[in-house]
C-alpha cells in the first residue's frame, strides 16, 4: 500500500511495524541495546549476535528478492524496517556483505558465485569489507592505483585500500582494482573478490580523531587471486561499482537517527541549567531546537515522498543525492545542539566509559560522556558515501542542463 | 591610528614563539605532553617561567613585566598555535587576575607563579553554574573563626597538580545571588580530587571540599568583581588562543588543497571550493580584529572591557565551529584521523566554546552590557 495524500501508513503498513517491533522486543539482549544507547564499543560478537537472530527471522537480506533468500520487502516496509531497528537501539546490519556485495552478485554474479557466496552471507559465515577508497581515491573514486596483472590462472595484486570500515573483523573484501592500465580512468576497472587470508594481505589501524578504531587501512603485496573470483566482466567494474553506491545510499537521510537525538537533545535540555533553570525555557536555545525539529519533520516527509514514490517502482535519482546532504546536515546540528546543551559538561572525557562493563561513577551526568564525542565522529558522515560536495557535483550535473 | 605592535611586543612574539614551537614540535610532541602524569610538561613550564613567558601575563605593579591585554592576547594566540597544554591560562591568567584583585593584592603568591615554583588553580565553576559568574552551591561559614568550605567544584583546570587552590564559595543568600560570595585560598592537600583529561587534551579535576579551611581572600562585591574580571581575562585569554587555531587550521586547509589531486587537478582549482576559502579567511579576519578591540580595552572601564570580550567571544565561538567544521571538510576522510593535527585543531578550537562562557553566554552579556 502506497502512501495517501492522508500521510498515513496503511493499515497492513503498522501491522508490518508491530510485527517488526514485537520482535525485535522479545529478540533483542538488553545488553545490548543497552550498549549501543551508551555509545559502547561493540565486539564482533555484539554485531553477530544481532544478525544472526535476523538471519533465524529470515530478515537479514532486507533488501534481496526472495527467491534468493531475501525478504522481497518494497520500499515502505524497509523503510519501516529501518526505522525499528534504529529506535530499538540494535546493533546497525554490517552492510558490506548483505546490503552492498549481495545485490551486486545477484545481478552479476556468475551461477557459481552466487550458489557459493550468497548462503554465506545470509548464515554471517563471512564478514565482507569494502575495498574502494586509496589514499589517492576519494572523491575521485575513478582514478584508483590498485592493480590486478593477469598472470594466467591468476591476478597478482598490488596496492593499498584505505578507510575499510570494521575490515579488523573481515574475512573477504570486494575491491576495485584496475586491469587495463592504460585505459580511461572508469574503463579499466574490474569488480575483485579476495580472501583476506590470502598472503600478502595486511591491515592496518587507522585511529580517528575520536580516539576509536572502526576503520583501516588494507596493503596488498604481490596477492594472488584465482581468475574466478573476478565478478562480472573484466574492466567493467565501474558499472557494478556504481550499482552498489545505489544500495549503500537506502536510509541515507538518516531520519531515524536525527529523530532519536532530537529527542535526547529535548530530555537533555530539561535538565541541564541555565541560571538555575532548565535550558529548555531559554527562549533563543529552544527556538533552535524547534527550527532543527522543522527542518526534521519536512525532512521526514521528504524522505517519505522518495520512499512512496520507490515503491511504485520509481528509482530514486537526484532525491538520494539531496537527502543525503540535508541528511548529514540536520543529523550533524543535532550533535551541535546536544553538544551546546551540555556547556562545560561536554568536556571531560573518559575513554574507558566505553567499554563493555564499565560502572564508576562517571564525571557529571550519565548522557554527558559520549555527547562530545559523537559531535566529531559524526563530522564523517558529509565526507563518505560521496562527500556532499559530490553529492552536489551530481545534482547540479544531472538537473539542471548547464 | 596604528594597529601596529610596538617594537618590544614584536620581539616577545617572536621569541615566545620560536620557544613554543621548538618544543611543540609536531603533534606527537603534545601527544606526550598530554600524557605526562601531571597532563602537562613540568620541565616545559619551568622554562616557559625562566624565559619571561608567565611574567609578561602579569603587571609589572605585581612583579610581572607585561599583563595587558595585548600581552595576553599574543601568548595566548602562539598558545593556540602550537596547541600547548601547560598551565598558563589556569595559573597565570586567572588565579593571577584573582590574586591581583582582591583589596590586598598578595605579590608573594604571585612571585611564586611567575618562578614556576607554585602552581595556582582557580575552582569556580560547578556542575550546575553552566558559565554565570555568581550561581554558586559550595558554601563557607565560620567555624571557630576558621572558614569551612564544603561541595564540589568541576572543570578545574590543572585542579590536580596544583598546591593552592582559590574557590569561589557561597558565605550567604541563596545560590543565585550576586552577594554573599567569597573567595578562599585552601591548600589542595584539602581536597578530594578526581582528574581526567578533557577531549581536547587538557587535565581538569573534580575537587570536593569538605570542610577544608580556607584563608578569606575576598568578600561580597569585591569578591564578585575579581570573578568577573577572571573570567573575563580567560575569555580574552581563549579568544585569542582561539585566533591562534584558526590561522593554523587555515593554513593546513590551504596546504592541502594545493597538494591533494582529484579529477586531474588540485581540488584548490574549484572555484566552489576557494569561495569557502575566502569565507574562511574574511571571518578570521574578523576575529583578529574583535580580539584586538578586546585587547586594547582590557585595561579600562569593566563595563568596556565585558563588553568587548563578550564581542570577542562571541564571535570566536561562531567562527571557531565554521573554521573547525570546514576544516575537517575541505580535508576529508584525513582530518579525520588521529594522526594528523588538523584534527586536534578542530577539537580545541570546538571546545573553547564551552569554556569561561559560549557564544550564546556571551552574546546575552553583550546584550545586557549594551543596554539592549
Amino acid at each position: 500500500m502506497v502512501i495517501k495524500m492522508n500521510f498515513e501508513y496503511s493499515e497492513k503498513d503498522e501491522n508490518f511495524r508491530k510485527e517488526v517491533k514485537d520482535w525485535l522486543d522479545e529478540t533483542l539482549p538488553k545488553s545490548l541495546s543497552e550498549k549501543v544507547k551508551k555509545y559502547q564499543r561493540l565486539t564482533k560478537e555484539d554485531y553477530e549476535i544481532f544478525m544472526n537472530n535476523l538471519t533465524a527471522k529470515g530478515w537479514l537480506a532486507w533488501h534481496w528478492p526472495k527467491e534468493y533468500g531475501g525478504t522481497g520487502w518494497n520500499a515502505i516496509e524497509k523503510h519501516i524496517f529501518e526505522e525499528e531497528i534504529i529506535k530499538a537501539s540494535a546493533p546497525r546490519i554490517v552492510p558490506f556483505g548483505v546490503n552492498m556485495l549481495g545485490p551486486v552478485l545477484i545481478e552479476f554474479g556468475t551461477e557459481e558465485q552466487k550458489n557459493y557466496y550468497l548462503p554465506r552471507i545470509l548464515s554471517n559465515e563471512d564478514w565482507w569489507a569494502q575495498g574502494y577508497s586509496e589514499p589517492g581515491a576519494g572523491s575521485d573514486l575513478a582514478s584508483l592505483k590498485t592493480t590486478a596483472v593477469d598472470k594466467g590462472d591468476h591476478y597478482l595484486v598490488n596496492g593499498q585500500k584505505t578507510w575499510t570500515t570494521l575490515g579488523h573483523h573481515a574475512d573477504k573484501i570486494f575491491c576495485l582494482v584496475k586491469t587495463d592500465l592504460n585505459a580511461k580512468p572508469q574503463l579499466g576497472i574490474s569488480f575483485l573478490l579476495i580472501d583476506m587470508d590470502t598472503p600478502g594481505v595486511e591491515v592496518k589501524p587507522i585511529i580517528t580523531l575520536d580516539g576509536e578504531h572502526e576503520v583501516n587501512e588494507v596493503w596488498f603485496t604481490n596477492v594472488k587471486v584465482p581468475k574466478k573470483n573476478i565478478v562480472g566482466k573484466e574492466n567493467e567494474g565501474w558499472t557494478y561499482a556504481k550499482y552498489l553506491l545505489t544500495f549503500e545510499r537506502t536510509g541515507i537521510a538518516g531520519v531515524p537517527y536525527s529523530k532519536s537525538a532530537l529527542n535526547h537533545l529535548k530530555m537533555i535540555s530539561k535538565r541541564s541549567l541555565k541560571n538555575g533553570k532548565p535550558l529548555i525555557e531559554d527562549p533563543i536555545f529552544s527556538s533552535e531546537i524547534a527550527e532543527l525539529e522543522i527542518d526534521l519533520l519536512a525532512m521526514e516527509i521528504f524522505n517519505l515522498r522518495t520512499v512512496s514514490a520507490a515503491a511504485e517502482g520509481k528509482a530514486p535519482g537526484m532525491e538520494s543525492s539531496l537527502l543525503k546532504i540535508k541528511g548529514t546536515l540536520v543529523r550533524q546540528k543535532t550533535t551541535e545542539l546536544l553538544r551546546k546543551a551540555l556547556g562545560p559538561q561536554a568536556l571531560p572525557y573518559l575513554p574507558e566509559q566505553f567499554d563493555e562493563g564499565w560502572n564508576e561513577m562517571p564525571v557529571g551526568p550519565s548522557y554527558a560522556g559520549p555527547i562530545a564525542k559523537q559531535y566529531f565522529n559524526m563530522r564523517k558522515i558529509s565526507i563518505y558515501g560521496g562527500s556532499n560536495e559530490i553529492q552536489k557535483n551530481i545534482v547540479a550535473k544531472a538537473s539542471f542542463g548547464l | 591610528m596604528d594597529f601596529t605592535l610596538s617594537e618590544e611586543r614584536k620581539m616577545l612574539q617572536e621569541t615566545v614563539g620560536k620557544f613554543f614551537n621548538s618544543n611543540y614540535k609536531n603533534i606527537d610532541k603534545r601527544s606526550e605532553n598530554v600524557n605526562l602524569p601531571e597532563g602537562y610538561s613540568k620541565e616545559f613550564w619551568k622554562e616557559s617561567s625562566d624565559l619571561g613567558v608567565i611574567s609578561a601575563l602579569v603587571s609589572p605593579k605585581f612583579g610581572g613585566l607585561g599583563g595587558s591585554g595585548e600581552d595576553i592576547s599574543i601568548i595566548f594566540e602562539l598558545v593556540g598555535k602550537s596547541l600547548c597544554v601547560e598551565p598558563f591560562l589556569s595559573s597565570a591568567v586567572l588565579s593571577s587576575t584573582v590574586l591581583s584583585s582582591i583589596s590586598n593584592p598578595r605579590n608573594d603568591l604571585i612571585t611564586d607563579i611567575i618562578e614556576g615554583n607554585l602552581l595556582i588553580s582557580f575552582a569556580h565553576c560547578e556542575m550546575n553554574n553552566r558559565y554565570e559568574d555568581h550561581y554558586i552551591e559550595t558554601n563557607a561559614h565560620l567555624k571557630n573563626d576558621e572558614w569551612n568550605i564544603n561541595g564540589t567544584k568541576s572543570f578545574v583546570m590543572n585542579g590536580d597538580d596544583a598546591s593552592k587552590i582559590i574557590v569561589s564559595a557561597r558565605i550567604n543568600g541563596d545560590v543565585n545571588d550576586r552577594d554573599g560570595i567569597g573567595l578562599f585560598l585552601v591548600d589542595n592537600d584539602q581536597t578530594l580530587k578526581r582528574p581526567y583529561n578533557t577531549i581536547d587534551g587538557y587535565r581538569s579535576t573534580e575537587l570536593t571540599f569538605e570542610n577544608s579551611k580556607g584563608e578569606l581572600l575576598a568578600k561580597d562585591e569585591n569578591a564578585l568583581k575579581c570573578i568577573i574580571k577572571a573570567n573575563s581575562a580567560g575569555a580574552l585569554a581563549l579568544s585569542a588562543e582561539a585566533l591562534g587555531i584558526m590561522q593554523i587550521c587555515f593554513d593546513l586547509t590551504l596546504d592541502y588543497l594545493k597538494t591533494r589531486k582529484q579529477f586531474g587537478k588540485s581540488i584548490g582549482a574549484f572555484q566552489s571550493i576557494q569561495h569557502r576559502m575566502v569565507d574562511m579567511m574574511l571571518e578570521i579576519e574578523q576575529v583578529k580584529s574583535a580580539v584586538m578591540l578586546a585587547s586594547s580595552t582590557f585595561e579600562t572601564d569593566d563595563l568596556t572591557r565585558d563588553k568587548n570580550i563578550s564581542a570577542a567571544k562571541n564571535l570566536v565561538g561562531r567562527v571557531g565551529k565554521l573554521i573547525a567544521e570546514e576544516t575537517i571538510q575541505l580535508h576529508g576522510g584525513i582530518a579525520m584521523t588521529w594522526e594528523y593535527s588538523a584534527a586536534h585543531y578542530a577539537k580545541r578550537l570546538i571546545m573553547i566554546d564551552h569554556l569561561m562562557g559560549d557564544s550564546d553566554y556571551h552574546r546575552d552579556r553583550f546584550k545586557l552590557l549594551s543596554n539592549f
